[in-house]
């Protein structure tokens, strides 16, 4: 048996919960294409830190392995949101979300 | 006594840095904040007994995952026409939601129900938590039909982002 915690498992939950409003404010008030997708990132990593916490919590293994599952799924969610957001760049000239509005009519 | 320093110091880091990375004017800036984030989370992970966890984060995200991003950044090239928040009614609506964000999720953490089902004391960890090894057992075991899925995710998202990065399809 190792390690007894000193820091409580509700300010963890407390980081996790001020890095994922940042995450959202960046989404929604940026304009920046890039911008919003590290945004993302933010978010996705406030709730692997919520996992990792609550999985220490427990003493039970499960949650790293979300949290591994949800390293892999942003990788390939980054890898091809890129490649999305360099096509629109080649196309319109632009990384502002506001000036791809195609589907508007 | 280390831990809640060291919870102080990299929370502190983590939060300016995430700050500065939605506020920032320069994307590549923003990129380089990103970084501090991911490392100061990894060291939380540490505090939590994550290592190869913490190891992931910072050969996974704080490296491959933002060499993605900076290649990205510096190809595109883009030379400040975006401005820094969205214009108008939309931003006080943006910090509005966000700010009504902050609020539920801090009532879901602090009110009595929030900690329901977790011990209220962390309870005592086997030696190998954390480890690869550990990990390894129950990625190939319980996980196993998950992590096969998750490898063809993968292949996807290479041969997708190969497809789209394409200059004649376009």
């Amino acid at each position: 048996m190792i390690g007894l915690q000193t820091v409580p498992l509700l300010w963890y939950q407390i980081l996790a919960a001020v890095l994922f409003t940042i995450g959202v404010v960046g989404v929604l008030v940026r304009r920046s294409a890039l911008i919003i997708f590290m945004s993302i990132e933010l978010m996705l990593n406030a709730v692997n830190l919520s996992l990792i916490a609550f999985s220490r919590q427990h003493g039970d293994m499960d949650g790293h392995i979300i949290v591994f599952f949800v390293m892999a799924v942003a990788a390939a969610e980054v890898s091809v949101g890129l490649a999305i957001l360099v096509a629109i760049f080649r196309n319109r000239e632009t990384a502002n979300v506001d000036d791809v509005h195609l589907l508007k009519g | 006594m280390l831990e809640p320093l060291l919870f102080a110091m990299f929370s502190g880091v983590a939060i300016g840095c995430a700050l500065g990375v939605v506020f920032h004017k320069n994307s590549v800036h923003c990129a380089l904040l990103l970084v501090g984030v991911l490392l100061s989370l990894a060291g939380i992970f540490i505090l939590l007994h994550a290592q190869f966890v913490a190891a992931l984060q910072v050969i996974v995200y704080a490296g491959a995952i933002m060499v993605l991003f900076l290649f990205v950044v510096m190809l595109l090239n883009v030379k400040g026409e975006v401005p820094l928040l969205t214009p108008g009614a939309a931003k006080g609506f943006g910090f509005f939601f966000a700010l009504l964000i902050l609020v539920e999720l801090l009532w879901t953490v602090l009110s009595p129900g929030g900690q329901e089902g977790a011990p209220s004391e962390a309870v005592g960890l086997p030696r190998d938590f954390g480890s690869p090894a550990a990990l390894g057992r129950l990625l190939y075991t319980t996980w196993l039909y998950p992590f096969e899925i998750t490898s063809i995710l993968l292949l996807v998202a290479v041969v997708g982002a190969v497809v789209l990065a394409k200059r004649k399809f376009f």
